[in-house]
């Protein structure tokens, strides 16, 4: 597949503090790329710098293959754009705003009227943009971004605001848009229960560096499961336990184990029975992603 | 750019700019028309052309530079509360054509009333029948010295409205340039002339000399105001390179 966007030790500064540190992004055709992390983690900077709206302090960055710096005109006329709360003129219908990108984009009619279906704006386009709802703001955003039917969709946080079914529209048009109209997606949000829903490969970013980065299957592949034992002795449970190879951790009343499978769970636990050791529970826990992305980012907000 | 001009104009729709900048001419025209019509009254002798043009150039000092203001914000402004900067630069549109289209645009309505100026002194001239015929070339040489003061002062505001999102600051600045344009020729001229509010009467190609209680109108020779002339072109230019250079560097 061709990399759509790369990012090469891509950074920030302001002042003496960098907001993006050393970012290496990489989005491929076709992906739905879920840019993830904390509030004020530097995805929408990142993502300007991407669009050129920001100067990069050091780096690089190339999109459908070609330098920014010097195509930016070239990559902006195939990329669509939403970044952090939509622009509109509020004054103007919505007809009237979609009229100003159609103009600076020269595309037909037929764009307008189409891009105003998928979002389902068609009723409400001769409605003054200042009096439209947050969520159908966002949804002439996308309009917007959409007119030309780019070949890259850069979406910053595009559900900010909406309500738990104006999500779930936009995350379902979202996911359409790779097959329908050959789109590359790439989406920031801190958000991970949508990312994960709709995303096919996922960065994850915090204090202004790239935690992860690969599909989500990848990411996916560090939900082990773990088996947790208690029993009435836990300290010499894990002694006894590691001069039989079954090296644990102790967490809480716990002693935790990574990567047992069902006849080493039998075995540990024959093992401290015929030691007279009772074993009062044995769990098994599963992460979720949350909980991955927490370890990844080691905090715990925004979430 | 004629794309980017119309677009600029197209934008103002239900903005109701035009309404209220043809109100903001009748107030200034009627209010000058009065002063000229009580001064007639009693001495028909400022039944002239000149006259006319000289008062004009005054009451210009004090609501162009408001009108200007007002303008350059309305085309501004309606980026900054919409957000539309980020908008309008990733649809590759570059930051220093966004600017000076929207100079352009100002200019034109700033033009337009200009022109509207013009007609309103030459319809009061033949309702009043004044003596002479219309001096076109007068007319011509007054058009010319508001539009360069317009022009420059546009600039000045529009680099303030841009750099800056409230607009109090770009508004104030337009009402203190009023005010310095009406009481400009108050000021000696080695300080008039850093001032470029003052230009409206300082181009203009009519001025009065007040002596023994009389006011005298001198019509200026075209040469006595070339040196001003070029010297406000030169600074037009100085602050329309400066405010777009600076606004372009401006990061979103």
């Amino acid at each position: 597949m061709n990399q759509i966007v790369a990012t090469y030790d891509l950074s920030k500064r302001y002042g003496k503090a960098y907001r993006v540190k050393d970012v290496n992004l990489t989005v491929k055709e076709g992906e739905i790329y879920g840019f993830l992390g904390p509030n004020g983690a530097g995805k929408s900077t990142t993502l300007k710098m991407i669009l050129g709206l920001t100067r990069l302090t050091e780096g690089k960055v190339t999109v459908f293959g070609k330098e920014l710096e010097s195509n930016r005109r070239s990559i902006l006329n195939q990329t669509g754009s939403l970044i952090e709360s939509p622009s509109y003129y509020g004054h103007l219908t919505g007809i009237e705003n979609m009229r100003v990108i159609q103009k600076l984009r020269d595309v037909p009619d037929k764009n307008v009227e189409e891009v105003l279906k998928i979002v389902r704006l068609e009723k409400q386009k001769d409605k003054k943009v200042g009096q439209y709802s947050l969520g159908m703001k966002q949804r002439l955003g996308i309009a917007m971004a959409l007119l030309s039917f780019p070949k890259l969709l850069v979406l910053d946080e595009p559900t900010n605001g909406l309500d738990p079914a104006g999500i779930s529209e936009i995350r379902e048009l979202i996911k359409s848009l790779p097959q329908r109209y050959e789109i590359t997606v790439l989406i920031s949000s801190h958000l991970l229960s949508e990312i994960e829903q709709m995303a096919t490969s996922v960065g994850i970013i915090d204090h202004g560096r790239m935690m992860f980065q690969g599909s989500m299957e990848d990411l996916k592949s560090k939900n082990r499961p773990t088996i947790m034992i208690k029993t009435q002795n836990n300290k010499q449970a894990q002694k006894m336990l590691l001069q039989k190879g079954f090296s644990s951790m102790q967490e809480g009343e716990f002693l935790v184990f990574e990567n047992m499978t069902d006849e080493q769970v039998a075995g540990v636990n024959k093992i401290l029975v015929s030691a007279n050791i009772d074993v009062l529970r044995i769990e098994e826990h599963k992460k979720n992603l949350e909980s991955i992305f927490m370890d990844i980012t080691g905090r715990e907000r925004s979430l | 750019m004629m794309k980017a001009v119309s677009l600029e104009l197209y934008k103002l729709r239900h903005k109701r700019l035009f309404l209220m900048v043809i109100l903001f001419l009748t107030v200034e025209i009627i209010w000058t028309f009065m002063a000229v019509s009580v001064s007639i009254s009693r001495n028909s002798d400022y039944a002239r052309w000149e006259f006319v043009i000289a008062i004009l150039s005054s009451m210009n000092g004090l609501f162009f530079p408001i009108l200007a203001a007002i303008c350059v914000s309305r085309i501004c402004d309606m980026e900054h509360k919409g957000n539309t900067w980020k908008l309008l630069l990733t649809v590759s549109v570059r930051h220093s054509m966004l600017y000076v289209a929207k100079y352009i645009s100002a200019s034109i309505i700033m033009l337009g009333v200009c022109i509207m100026q013009g007609i309103a002194i030459i319809a009061f001239g033949m309702v009043n029948e004044f003596g002479q015929p219309v001096p076109f070339m007068l007319l011509i040489r007054f058009l010319a010295g508001t539009v360069l003061t317009n022009m420059t002062i546009i600039g000045l505001q529009q680099w303030v409205a841009m750099a800056v999102k409230n607009q109090a600051f770009a508004v104030s600045l337009g009402m203190a340039g009023g005010f310095i344009g009406l009481a400009a020729d108050l000021l000696p001229g080695a300080v008039r002339r850093f001032f470029v509010w003052s230009y409206y009467t300082g181009l203009s190609p009519v001025t009065q000399n007040y002596a023994n209680e009389k006011v005298q109108l001198i019509v200026e020779d075209v040469n006595a105001l070339l040196p001003a002339m070029v010297g406000l072109i030169v600074a037009g230019i100085a602050i329309f390179l400066a405010g777009n250079i600076h606004v372009s560097r401006q990061e979103i």
